[in-house]
């Protein structure tokens, strides 16, 4: 596999990345994001070896944030994993952490009742925690049925335009409920929800863990449905950050061959509602008194996309609702990172200043668009943690 | 996305956060777009006013000495009162939250550096009050074992040489590593942020006791790794009986990053709205005034609709500008980059620098040519762009590296370019 390396040129040395890196701020065992990126890509494309410390990235993109001259740090440091991978062959828990879809789709026969209690039991949370995955990490339990199968079944009434979506691994095997949320929203705005079903993992997860190629043949499948999509005119939209963002600018990255034709656009679904709004497509005129006080997090992949914090200006339009930023940077969870045994300190020190600014907020439940970070905010801050598209419909929906 | 804003800031650094303030302060509605954090989080946060003119330090009240600037320096534009204003609001902003700045009675401060040499500045956190050291006889200069261009010895060979502390005996020690197992060389901000730690503050509180009985002295002077709260820096010149000076170090600074931090906490008590991660690259024009800025991002082209911009993006280095051979432009709305007589760059780019290297650089004063209002200027003088304004290292006609001035001319011009916006709005 020939793997494009991404150009460390632009790099000064200026140490903005350093400065705001936050697993180079809870560890000193990271050699930092300047030196295991852009300076030492120099060493290694000499063909000197591997830093040692690479494996503490935990791929959150602050450092591509952060950079003033552009550098894309994260893509050199992904990059770098993939090709230590070729040839370390990658440890059992990190292809486990890097598949869950698939794993989800092996067990699909089991009832979700079995594979609970398969999965979450203690003496299999032991033998998880020997293969490296922590038994003091928050596992999430498995939906009794796939979001898009339900989805297949669910009458959405007669709606004049179509919009896809990809919902994402988290919203599909964990937690269709916030999927039907935002079906609601999109249906009570004229859309039906189509998922074509080609849509398989974004594959974040596996680039995340080494998986390059695995990574590749999943943007390939996606690939089809995206320009399928945009040759019939339908938008594409995901409610998971980590999704838009690997879609639209991991993928050009990693695989450039893969999008001559065009690069794929998956739009922030909620950016997306806040243009129905404009539309004046979908009303916000509040259904319910829902007099709470909330307080939200940015997760790091919706930063990183550059289009500000869509799902936080759809939530202080919502008439009744308090809403704060917590603004208290990475939770430290980074997809599957904060599940691995030896890194699970490293990513509960980098929430810990949100998880502290979370419980002194008075608020009664937190706020953000991804999964992980909201089953790390449940972890860290002790409080119940909604995705917007979910406290949407709370305040919007008729109730019987 | 196409909701409009009042007011749109572009840049992140002192200049960018210091307009949004202004502006948001003013009641606007203000989005702050940014490509990058700026270089203000990783300086000394050292709020330099005028250090030199020509190469002769300014003695006394910096802001006295505007007036023997030329007529065009972005100083002569915004005014003195002007200048004091807006130092006044940042001051304000500061102390607020917990960054309190504060100029010596006489003049600049001359902030000893890590590398020995005397930085002179106006506005300081309190750890940097360099001027303590002129009623010091005898400094103890700490080291720290693992940290990176920590070398005492170099630091008081060098300031030996400076004429002005030259009867101070001085004397060096080193502190134990605080962080031995560490897979990397520590930075002032490693040890500033273990500080900020009940551990961490014992462990220099206790060495610096240590040290100052085995080489008694009226002063330590440190690396800043003295904490990041105004808070923990009270705690520990408390705990220690001579005064403590930290010295100005090579990024990550740690001053700066307490600023910085103090200013993002004012933007987002105030609700100003953040887009991080997207640059602009060219705008909508309308005959004489903008209607949005374009910016490239992780998702593509988004356009960013508003009623007046404010542009704090930077120069060459911050990628406000774009050269190409015997050119450059400014890099959203192509506007000329101009020398300070408001001549073009030479054609031959070996010309855009002096060969002395503390010389005088046509590179390092050029910038976009702008009125009072900060209005970027037409070749005949008029403005080009009615709700554009500009701010910080992108305005031309002055050099921040030889005059030190940076962070004051950025304050000084955000705040007029945020006024000016907001009177469009």
């Amino acid at each position: 596999m020939s793997i494009h390396h991404p150009t460390p040129d632009a790099c000064i040395a200026c140490t903005a990345c350093v400065v705001n890196c936050p697993v180079a701020r809870a560890t000193p065992n990271y050699l930092g994001p300047r030196l295991v990126g852009p300076a030492y890509e120099r060493f290694r494309l000499l063909g000197l070896g591997e830093e040692a410390s690479l494996h503490y990235c935990s791929n959150c993109k602050n450092c591509d944030i952060s950079c003033p001259h552009g550098v894309q740090v994260s893509a050199i440091n992904m990059t770098a994993r993939a090709e230590y991978c070729l040839a370390h062959k990658p440890a059992l828990r990190d292809w486990v952490l890097g598949h869950g879809e698939l794993l989800a789709r092996l067990l699909r026969p089991l009832p979700a009742g079995l594979k609970n209690f398969g999965m979450l039991n203690p003496l299999t949370r032991r033998a998880l925690d020997r293969i490296g995955i922590s038994a003091r990490a928050p596992m999430p339990a498995f939906a009794p049925e796939r979001f898009r199968d339900r989805l297949a079944k669910t009458y959405q009434g007669m709606q004049p335009r179509k919009v896809a979506l990809f919902p994402g691994c988290f919203i599909d095997i964990y937690d269709p409920g916030t999927g039907f949320d935002l079906v609601w929203a999109l249906n009570r705005a004229g859309y039906e929800v189509i998922i074509p079903k080609e849509f398989s993992c974004c594959g974040l997860p596996m680039i995340a863990n080494g998986f390059r190629k695995d990574a590749e043949k999943n943007a390939k499948r996606n690939l089809r449905a995206l320009q399928r999509m945009r040759a019939e005119g339908i938008p594409v939209i995901s409610s998971c950050p980590s999704c838009v963002l690997m879609h639209n600018q991991d993928v050009p990255e990693f695989f450039p061959e893969l999008v001559r034709d065009g690069r794929p656009q998956v739009l922030d679904a909620q950016a997306f509602l806040l243009d129905c709004v404009e539309r004046g497509e979908l009303s916000l005129t509040p259904e319910n008194e829902v007099a709470e006080r909330i307080i939200y997090h940015a997760p790091c992949h919706l930063r990183a996309q550059g289009g500000g914090l869509p799902g936080y200006e759809l939530l202080r339009l919502l008439p009744g609702l308090r809403v704060d930023n917590a603004d208290a940077g990475c939770c430290g969870i980074s997809g599957s990172y904060g599940f691995k045994k030896e890194k699970y300190d490293v990513a509960m020190t980098v929430g810990a200043p949100l998880f502290d600014k979370v419980r002194r907020s008075g608020a009664d439940l937190s706020c953000s668009e991804c999964g992980t970070c909201r089953i790390q905010l449940v972890h860290g801050a002790n409080r119940p943690s909604l995705h917007p598209v979910s406290l949407l419909r709370r305040v919007l929906e008729k109730r019987a | 996305m196409s909701r409009t804003t009042d007011i749109l800031v572009v840049g992140s650094g002192m200049a960018g956060l210091a307009a949004a303030i202004v502006a948001r302060s003013q009641g606007k509605r203000v989005a702050l777009l940014s490509r990058g954090c700026g270089s203000l989080n990783i300086g000394s946060g050292c709020v330099d006013v005028l250090g030199y003119i020509d190469g002769r330090a300014v003695a006394g009240n910096p802001l006295d000495a505007l007036d023997a600037l030329p007529p065009r320096h972005p100083y002569r534009l915004v005014g003195r009162e002007g200048v004091e204003t807006a130092l006044g609001l940042l001051r304000e902003v500061c102390a607020r939250r917990d960054a309190p700045l504060n100029a010596a009675a006489t003049g600049n401060r001359r902030v000893p550096t890590i590398l020995g040499t005397l930085k002179p500045t106006w506005l300081t956190l309190p750890s940097f009050q360099a001027e303590r050291l002129e009623t010091a006889e005898t400094v103890l200069v700490a080291g720290i074992r693992g940290l990176k261009d920590s070398h005492p010895a170099l630091v008081t060979a060098q300031l030996r040489r400076y004429p002005h502390p030259a009867r101070i005996r001085w004397h060096e020690t080193h502190l134990e590593n605080p962080m031995p197992g560490a897979h990397r060389n520590l930075s002032p901000l490693d040890i500033a942020r273990l500080v900020e730690t009940a551990e961490g503050a014992a462990w220099l509180i206790s060495g610096l006791h240590k040290a100052l009985r085995a080489t008694p002295a009226d002063l330590v002077l440190l690396p800043p790794v003295c904490g990041l709260c105004g808070t923990t820096w009270k705690g520990l010149a408390a705990a220690v009986p001579v005064p403590l000076v930290e010295m100005a170090a090579l990024p990550p600074g740690v001053g700066g990053l307490r600023l910085y931090t103090a200013l993002l906490e004012e933007l987002r008590s105030l609700g100003v709205d953040m887009i991080e991660n997207a640059r602009a690259v060219a705008a909508e024009c309308d005959g004489g005034s903008c209607r949005a800025l374009v910016a490239e991002t992780a998702c593509g082209s988004r356009r960013f609709e508003a009623r007046a911009f404010v542009m704090a993006t930077g120069g060459f280095m911050g990628g406000g500008f774009q050269s190409s051979p015997g050119e450059a432009r400014e890099a959203v709305f192509g506007l000329p980059v101009l020398q300070a007589d408001g001549a073009p760059l030479p054609q031959r780019p070996e010309d855009w620098s002096d060969k002395d290297i503390f010389g005088s650089h046509a590179f390092a004063s050029a910038g976009v040519m702008v009125n009072a209002d900060m209005q970027p200027l037409r070749a005949d003088g008029a403005p080009a762009l009615n709700n554009v304004f500009f701010a910080g290292r992108s305005v031309g006609g002055y050099d921040f590296a030889a005059e030190k001035s940076g962070n004051g001319v950025a304050v000084a011009t955000a705040w007029r370019a945020a006024l000016s916006a907001c009177a469009q709005c």
